[in-house]
């Protein structure tokens, strides 16, 4: 056999591979997904009873089990705050690190150590020290400065890879053609690197969105949505949880969309200038 | 005296343990093209740098059009300058990156639009103001890059090897081009290369470079016929280079070795080891009997250039020696022949 045949056959196999693995990960949800549809007498396993949008409603009323929506709020807000603060500080870390500061192999495995902690005992850790300098643990305050320890490594590394890309002759460039450092940076690096920049804040809203076990001890009593659901799996499990998690999903995903059609587009127009 | 468009002074620039800029000192006078010449690692680059500002140096003055910059950053310079690979901002087309010079001197948008215009069309690329760089080839890259350096008029144009990226084909051309818009603009160029060709024919004054010192400069027929140094010798092309003991020979002659030659400048000490060379194209087969240097060789090779004809040829002592003659002329020996080449004691150059 040729070895240009054989390597189509190679080709196809991952190519397999890599859609058996989209299943694995998509299947689950998908199969929350259609059982958040069922009727209003329907259970949580399969055969379905019926189809309905009941499950929405009650989420929505949350006449039936505890309301979803100030968890939902407050899981979306801080999400908000840690990719806002993920982004300027992975963007002012790396551009730290481009400048080879004395000890910045000693930052980097420090930061990256955020990656390796078990969450559980961050979190723990943290609710002890903030009692110890007298604060309540609240998710505004400890719940957030904890993520954003979690989500600042994976906007620091992705910031990272791009500036290793990026070719400092162009900064050089504006700066001999009479652009000071701020000037450079703002008309220069910082639309070069802008696909990174909200990859790390991609990375600061999701990680931070789902996070369950940094906040368990440092949230206080008012929930965020991962915490909340646990409550209510511990208590009882109706098709409402998988209409939550179907939501929040849609909700990611849009995100998503959204950010990289309006980045799409200012690329679009930018060109068209 | 005309005011200076740049001067050095004693330049130093120093990385950890390694020395980049040694002592370096230039005098560049209005509208001047001078070209840095040196082997990779000598130091041609960092001084280009330092002039620019993006490299602090540890001891010297810079002065630019006579006034102190030494601690300015490039921003505050009257300068411009061209990188090797262009460094061409990819997010933005060509017209808006020719005119981000004069963006940052806050000229009037209205200006702006009508300046670029202008120089876009002298530089022949008008066609390509919307563009991005990603889709230009590597010869409309190199004009982009130069209206964006000239565009704001700066005192002096820096260009790190700005033509070695280019098809060899190319680049004829767009030296000749570079040296008459040099010319008609009047702005001081300072051309780094390690491409001799580019230095000889670009430059009013060559600096050659080596381990971070300036080992002569002058013009380019000043470095070709009088090298001063066995580097600069051996690393312009053409040059035979011969060691041995200086010994005084009376009448303003001495010898190097055998060989008679003028005695040149501050001689050395008697029996002290000493270099001179003597050019490819002044060594003769077969010399006259009153040429008192004269030794056995033959030929290993021989190249064809078309105006010239170069012989490689091993002396007695197993050294290569190179000799040139007018390419229309025949050729006087062939491969493997043996023969006698001499020189005039006038013409060999005692190094320094």
């Amino acid at each position: 056999m040729h070895w240009k045949t054989r390597q189509r056959l190679v080709t196809w196999a991952l190519g397999t591979l890599t859609i058996g693995f989209l299943l694995y990960q998509w299947l689950p949800i998908l199969t929350l997904a259609v059982l958040s549809f069922s009727g209003p007498t329907g259970g949580t396993t399969f055969p379905m009873n019926g189809v309905s949008l009941h499950w929405y409603r009650e989420l929505w009323a949350a006449s039936f089990i505890g309301d979803f929506k100030p968890p939902l709020w407050r899981s979306f807000l801080l999400a908000l705050a840690c990719s806002g603060v993920t982004c300027v500080l992975s963007v002012a870390s790396a551009q730290a690190m481009r400048a080879r500061f004395a000890g910045h192999n000693a930052f980097f495995f420090l930061l990256l150590l955020g990656l390796m902690a078990p969450g559980l005992l961050v979190g723990f850790g943290f609710a002890l020290l903030a009692r110890l300098l007298g604060m309540e643990p609240a998710w505004n305050t400890t719940a957030f400065i904890v993520h954003v320890s979690w989500t600042l490594p994976f906007g620091f590394l992705t910031m990272l890879a791009v500036f290793n890309r990026f070719d400092v002759k162009l900064e050089e460039a504006a700066l001999t053609l009479g652009a000071n450092r701020f000037v450079a940076f703002r008309r220069i690096t910082l639309p070069i690197v802008l696909p990174g920049v909200i990859g790390a804040a991609l990375f600061g809203f999701s990680l931070s969105y789902d996070e369950f076990a940094r906040s368990m001890f440092t949230t206080g009593p008012d929930n965020t949505l991962p915490l909340a659901v646990l409550a209510q799996l511990d208590q009882q499990l109706t098709p409402e949880l998988y209409a939550i998690g179907t939501a929040t999903t849609l909700t990611s995903l849009l995100v998503i969309l959204l950010t990289t059609t309006v980045l799409w587009l200012s690329r679009r127009r930018a060109a068209a200038r | 005296m005309a005011q200076l468009d740049l001067e050095i002074r004693s330049l130093r620039k120093r990385y950890g343990g390694f020395t980049a800029v040694d002592d370096v000192s230039l005098q560049v006078g209005q509208g001047q093209f001078v070209c840095l010449l040196g082997p990779s690692g000598c130091g041609k680059t960092t001084t280009l740098r330092c002039i620019a500002g993006l490299e602090e140096p540890d001891d010297g003055e810079i002065l630019i059009g006579g006034r102190q910059v030494t601690h300015d950053p490039p921003w505050q310079r009257d300068i411009a300058m061209m990188f090797q690979d262009f460094a061409l901002f990819p997010h933005m087309s060509i017209a808006r990156q020719v005119g981000f010079g004069l963006e940052m001197l806050k000229r009037p948008k209205a200006e702006i639009r009508k300046r670029v215009a202008e120089v876009l069309a002298a530089f022949e690329i008008g066609g390509l103001a919307e563009r991005r760089p990603a889709s230009l080839s590597g010869g409309q890259r190199q004009r982009v890059a130069l209206a964006r350096a000239m565009i704001t008029e700066p005192r002096i144009l820096l260009l790190d090897e700005p033509i070695g990226a280019l098809d060899y084909s190319l680049r004829e051309t767009v030296m000749l081009e570079l040296k008459q818009v040099q010319r008609r603009s009047g702005i001081s160029f300072i051309w780094v290369t390690h491409d001799q060709n580019e230095a000889f024919s670009l430059g009013d004054l060559v600096v050659v470079m080596n381990h971070a010192r300036i080992e002569q400069q002058g013009t380019p027929q000043e470095i070709l016929q009088r090298p001063r140094t066995p580097f600069v010798a051996g690393f312009v092309q053409g040059n035979n280079v011969f060691r041995g003991r200086y010994t005084a020979a009376g009448a303003g002659h001495a010898r190097v070795g055998a060989y008679l030659l003028p005695a040149g400048g501050p001689p050395p000490a008697e029996g002290a080891e000493a270099s001179f060379s003597i050019r490819a194209e002044l060594l003769r087969f077969n010399p006259p009997a009153d040429w008192p240097n004269r030794l056995a060789a033959r030929c290993l090779t021989v190249e064809y250039f078309g105006s010239i004809r170069r012989y490689i040829l091993q002396g007695p002592d197993g050294a290569l020696l190179k000799l040139d003659q007018f390419g229309a002329e025949p050729a006087t020996i062939g491969v493997g022949e043996e023969t006698v080449l001499g020189w005039r004691a006038a013409d060999a150059v005692l190094h320094a």
